[in-house]
């Protein structure tokens, strides 16, 4: 059930360039919050900015876990971009910030016992909000394609490394990996798939990369989930403010807050 | 002290309090009941219905500017019989006001629904918007032309016995001839301001931000702008007059009250805070005990 609740600045953290991680000690969100979720962070006690900004969680430590220096800890790897992520960047420990959430419908995972191929990719920062996702699956055959511009948009190999699974990289400059997009990966190694096999395959990034993923993915083994991103008034669907065009005429606009973030690929009218 | 009275009349309606949560920003309701009791508020008045389902505006449809968001939602509704169907039955349970904002085309739209409204069970109120300007046809068109407004409100008024609030325009000349054109025509109260008409630019991509080029400016940024025109509104009629734009705490609130609002609704704020409303009753609970006032409606137009 999504609350509004304060959390706790822990550590604000400059990973490279323009990427950083944000730990938020909030046990009553990261006791519940499923992959695929997000929150609804307010950065500035005041006007500026004014509305919330939405954000997939990175690791979150529910109170079971083994590990009890972590439990209720939430990360949130965010790019700084423009004026909401600036001011996040000034956040420091002991602030206090409010949250919202955990908000949306997250992942369908693939159905118990399972022996399917799992695909993640990612372009850019979309990688993060797949990594919750990634610890879920990484008991299956898990690969892991990462994309990005040059190597300092690469993210998370190290933690998705740990986690038992195969890693693709492409970065369009060639900087790191296969030169070219990460859909061109996903087509080339794809295509070592057998058509009998069943496959899950999760994808986060900018639009023009999942417009492009949604293109190549014609045959019925896929099965594909998308997790979009838009600019949100409320985050719990309030508003009407962050929809997506469907191609079901009688659902024509769903609320990426609401009906999403995560969307089967095939349902989104791509434009 | 004696006991704070809080509620206040708003046509045939008795509020527990003067704190109303505003059509398009409260969603059906259902959507804040994890985050604030509902029945603790005034009232509430969910999103705009249509007598047919509405699309709404192509994405992105919301954008932020400095102290205020542009939105063009475009009315998305699912329509009378889709709204009675699947949202009413769930307003059963809280104990306050339902007031339900509602919009047409035509004259006999607005009519229309406004009687088949009439008929439902467990309505307060009705909210007449005349003042969209997320829409082509209707909406804004009757809310910028006082002749055209009293007639319309006229027509509804004869079709239903419910408290008739209108929602005012702030993209007018004269919004103290527009209150009062809608007082004659029958109104019990007028609501006021609905959003600006507003542009925003992208300089990289040389496109408007919004899929519907022009969208309505609400939040702090009009908070100025709402109150004069609220002040103007209230000296021109004698109805209630019930104050927004850009309400994010109490204190803003009791600045609309002082100017003469008998009543305020909380709109954009709902978004980055679900339980302003409550926050904003608290709020004004506590400046009448601090002030030894002992009811709110004693506060209404004590401004000057």
């Amino acid at each position: 059930m999504p609350l509004q609740t304060d959390g706790m600045v822990v550590r604000n953290k400059k990973i490279r360039s323009h990427y950083f991680i944000l730990e938020i000690y909030c046990p009553p969100i990261a006791n519940q919050i499923k992959p695929g979720q997000f929150v609804m962070l307010r950065v500035s006690d005041n006007a500026s900015p004014l509305l919330r900004r939405p954000f997939s969680v990175y690791k979150s430590y529910p109170l079971s876990h083994p590990e009890k220096r972590k439990r209720g800890y939430l990360f949130i790897f965010y790019k700084k971009m423009g004026k909401g992520t600036q001011k996040m960047t000034t956040l420091s420990n002991g602030q206090r910030v409010n949250l919202l959430g955990p908000l949306g419908n997250g992942f369908t995972l693939p159905p118990l016992p399972s022996s399917a191929n799992c695909i993640l990719i990612g372009g850019g920062v979309g990688i993060v909000s797949l990594y919750p996702l990634a610890e879920a699956l990484k008991d299956g055959k898990l690969s892991v394609l990462i994309g990005g511009k040059t190597r300092n948009d690469i993210l998370g190999v190290e933690d998705f490394r740990k986690l038992n699974s195969t890693i693709f990289t492409a970065t369009e400059d060639g900087s790191l990996g296969v030169q070219g997009t990460v859909v061109d990966l996903f087509i080339s190694e794809t295509r070592k798939f057998r058509e009998n096999e069943g496959c899950y395959v999760y994808a986060c990034g900018p639009v023009p990369m999942l417009k492009a993923l949604a293109g190549t993915i014609k045959s019925k083994k896929f099965i594909c989930q998308v997790s979009l991103e838009a600019r949100m008034g409320c985050g719990f669907g309030a508003c009407w403010g962050c929809v997506v065009r469907m191609k079901n005429p009688k659902k024509l606009y769903q609320r990426v807050c609401q009906e999403g973030p995560v969307f089967r690929i095939e349902d989104v009218a791509w434009e | 002290m004696e006991e704070l009275d809080l509620t206040v009349r708003i046509g045939r309606m008795l509020l527990r309090n003067p704190v109303v949560v505003s059509s398009g920003t409260f969603g059906f309701g259902e959507e804040f009941e994890d985050f604030l009791d509902l029945s603790r508020l005034g009232a509430i008045i969910p999103k705009g219905i249509s007598l047919k389902p509405m699309a709404g505006n192509p994405p992105p449809r919301i954008f932020e500017t400095e102290g205020g968001i542009i939105n063009s939602i475009g009315l998305q509704n699912p329509g009378f019989r889709q709204f009675i169907k699947n949202k009413l039955p769930y307003y059963k349970n809280l104990e306050t006001h339902l007031i339900i904002n509602f919009f047409g085309n035509t004259q006999k739209e607005y009519v229309e629904l406004a009687r088949r409204f009439d008929d439902v069970a467990g309505i307060s109120g009705l909210e007449m918007n005349i003042s969209c300007p997320n829409v082509k046809k209707g909406g804004i068109v009757f809310g910028t032309d006082p002749q055209m407004a009293y007639h319309l409100v006229r027509a509804v008024r004869k079709s239903t016995a419910l408290t008739l609030i209108v929602k005012l325009s702030p993209n007018v000349t004269d919004i103290a001839l527009m209150a009062k054109s809608v007082e004659e025509g029958g109104a019990d109260a007028v609501s006021l301001v609905n959003t600006f008409r507003a542009l925003a630019v992208n300089i990289h991509t040389k496109k408007p931000e919004l899929g519907n080029i022009i969208g309505g400016l609400s939040g702090p940024a009009i908070k100025p702008i709402a109150l004069r025109m609220v002040w103007e509104a209230g000296q021109a009629v004698s109805i209630p007059v019930i104050g927004m734009g850009g309400i994010m705490n109490a204190e803003d609130a009791i600045e609309f009250i002082l100017v003469g609002a008998s009543a305020v609704q909380i709109g954009t704020a709902n978004l980055i805070n679900p339980r302003t409303g409550l926050e904003v009753v608290r709020g004004i609970r506590e400046y009448l005990t601090r002030n030894k006032i002992d009811s709110i409606q004693k506060l209404t137009g004590t401004f000057g």
